[in-house]
């Protein structure tokens, strides 16, 4: 097995009581590979990608997560085995789940602090550092109340990666936010693509999966009915199951940008910001 | 003699009696908190035999009047051969009815911090007691703030009920001044006084110190 490979699943199975939400999924990522899950809502896309991080236990299957493995089944990972799982994969959520009682910057000094025991002077300057880089210095001692959705997205993100993660889980981050919103948090995952971070996304936006994802995954139906290069996988599927669910997803788009509103929403995610409204994961 | 004189003259006696009831609050206070934290641990720790034992205490101690709690701890517990001064068995009394409630308020203070909380807190990689110490327990501290001051002043109002096993408390000091007097309109009237002004002190206090942790973060 090539060293690169950072997370290696194998056999994910996930049953909640006598309903199987996902069975015997397999999946190798490389570092700096970039990752897209789509499928229709209940597929279990965002289950399988919290087994990652051990937020979900799993039933059956392995994760390795570069020299720590979860197995399923069985006994509980030990604390060591999940603390450092947890402290090499970051995450952001779909409803970005920022510390209310903490500042931007407390929010994103936490995780070093408390973890790795990083002086206070230290975390901050990492944590300012970080906000600069997607554009929120200014907003760095605002509580998250405070904030638009966008940018609690983005300080979310910050918080995850003041943890230097070797790679980051997204589930669904712009499926909470406003239309005029999405950009800007795709704008801040793409630059992480482009740096070399290892990604892997929960998401709706056909587009963005695209134009940004190595590798696309297609689960249906608690399985992975599809998977492979990006532009392949959204432009030709092969499965049944796969084209149908695309067809649906990419056929409103269609009409909507045929149709009368065209104009309307501009810029390259309106698309996407359509298909979300329609093939929403929420439960 | 006027109302006002026989204020003037019985007030340094109701001031003491205030501080009988002052004493009475923080000490109850202390105990139902330390009661309410216990059994919060148990009804929501993993011991089966503890969480049904802090269960049924729950329901019975809410469910009975504070007064008969009061006489179960100073003259059954007597009978029994346990003597409590009649201040003990007050703070008893209180301590273990309050106790119920701030464990109610302290749960629902802790079931209000919405679950993603905890879920991004854990997927930084902090500890157990990482995630209560600095995430879960500041937000849930300010969801048990209302309610726990609320609580507060009713405990003080309560604290009254001790007259009935003698303890020299503010209402005792109206009684005992109503009967020698034979004036138990005035007197009466400035316990009511009394109570009320410190009432008022007091949920001013907690008022503010509310809005304050508020505004800290906001």
């Amino acid at each position: 097995m090539s060293s690169d490979v950072v997370v290696d699943i194998e056999g994910l199975t996930k049953r909640f009581g006598p309903r199987t939400v996902f069975e015997d999924i397999s999946l190798q990522v490389q570092r700096s590979e970039v990752v897209a899950v789509i499928g229709p809502s209940g597929a279990g896309k965002s289950t399988f990608i919290r087994c990652i991080n051990y937020l979900h236990p799993f039933d059956a299957g392995r994760i390795r997560v570069l020299d720590h493995e979860l197995v399923g089944g069985g006994a509980p990972p030990s604390k060591a085995t999940l603390r450092q799982i947890r402290m090499q994969v970051g995450m952001a959520f779909q409803t970005f789940n920022l510390f209310p009682h903490l500042t931007a910057l407390g929010n994103v000094m936490l995780g070093p602090m408390e973890t790795k025991r990083v002086p206070a002077s230290d975390a901050r300057d990492k944590a300012m550092a970080l906000l600069t880089s997607v554009g929120l210095a200014d907003r760095a001692e605002a509580y998250p109340r405070r904030l638009s959705g966008g940018e609690q997205q983005r300080v979310a993100i910050c918080r995850a990666l003041a943890m230097d993660p070797e790679v980051m889980l997204f589930d669904e981050p712009t499926s909470m936010l406003d239309p005029e919103m999405v950009g800007e948090v795709l704008g801040t995952i793409r630059g992480l693509a482009a740096q070399g971070m290892t990604l892997i996304l929960v998401t709706h936006e056909m587009q963005f999966a695209k134009e940004v994802a190595d590798t696309v995954v297609v689960m249906a139906d608690g399985r992975v009915v599809e998977k492979g290069p990006a532009r392949d996988v959204l432009e030709h599927p092969t499965s049944e199951r796969s084209r149908t669910f695309l067809t649906r997803v990419l056929k409103p788009l269609e009409t909507v940008e045929d149709g009368q509103e065209q104009g309307q929403h501009g810029g390259q995610e309106s698309g996407p910001g359509a298909t979300t409204a329609l093939g929403g994961d929420h439960p | 003699m006027s109302t006002l004189q026989l204020w003037g003259q019985y007030l340094p006696q109701f001031l003491a009696g205030l501080v009988v009831s002052l004493q009475l609050t923080g000490a109850a206070l202390v105990l139902a908190l330390a009661l309410g934290t216990l059994l919060v641990l148990a009804r929501t720790g993993r011991i089966r035999i503890l969480a049904a034992i802090a269960t049924g205490y729950v329901e019975v101690f809410r469910a009975v009047p504070v007064l008969v709690l009061l006489f179960t701890a100073y003259y059954s517990l007597a009978q029994l051969g346990l003597r409590l001064p009649g201040f003990w068995a007050g703070v008893v009394a209180l301590g273990a009815f309050y106790g119920t409630l701030y464990g109610e308020d302290m749960r629902s203070g802790l079931q209000s911090v919405d679950p993603g909380q905890r879920e991004a807190a854990v997927a930084l990689g902090l500890s157990n007691g990482a995630v209560m110490r600095r995430v879960v327990l500041p937000q849930a501290f300010l969801a048990f703030l209302p309610p726990g001051t609320n609580e507060l002043s009713n405990l003080i109002k309560d604290t009254s009920l001790v007259l009935t096993i003698g303890v020299t408390d503010l209402m005792f000091q109206a009684n005992a001044a109503a009967a020698a007097t034979f004036q138990p309109m005035d007197m009466f009237l400035l316990a009511g006084v009394v109570y009320f002004a410190f009432y008022i002190l007091l949920s001013r206090i907690l008022a503010r110190w509310e809005l304050n942790v508020q505004r800290r973060r906001s």
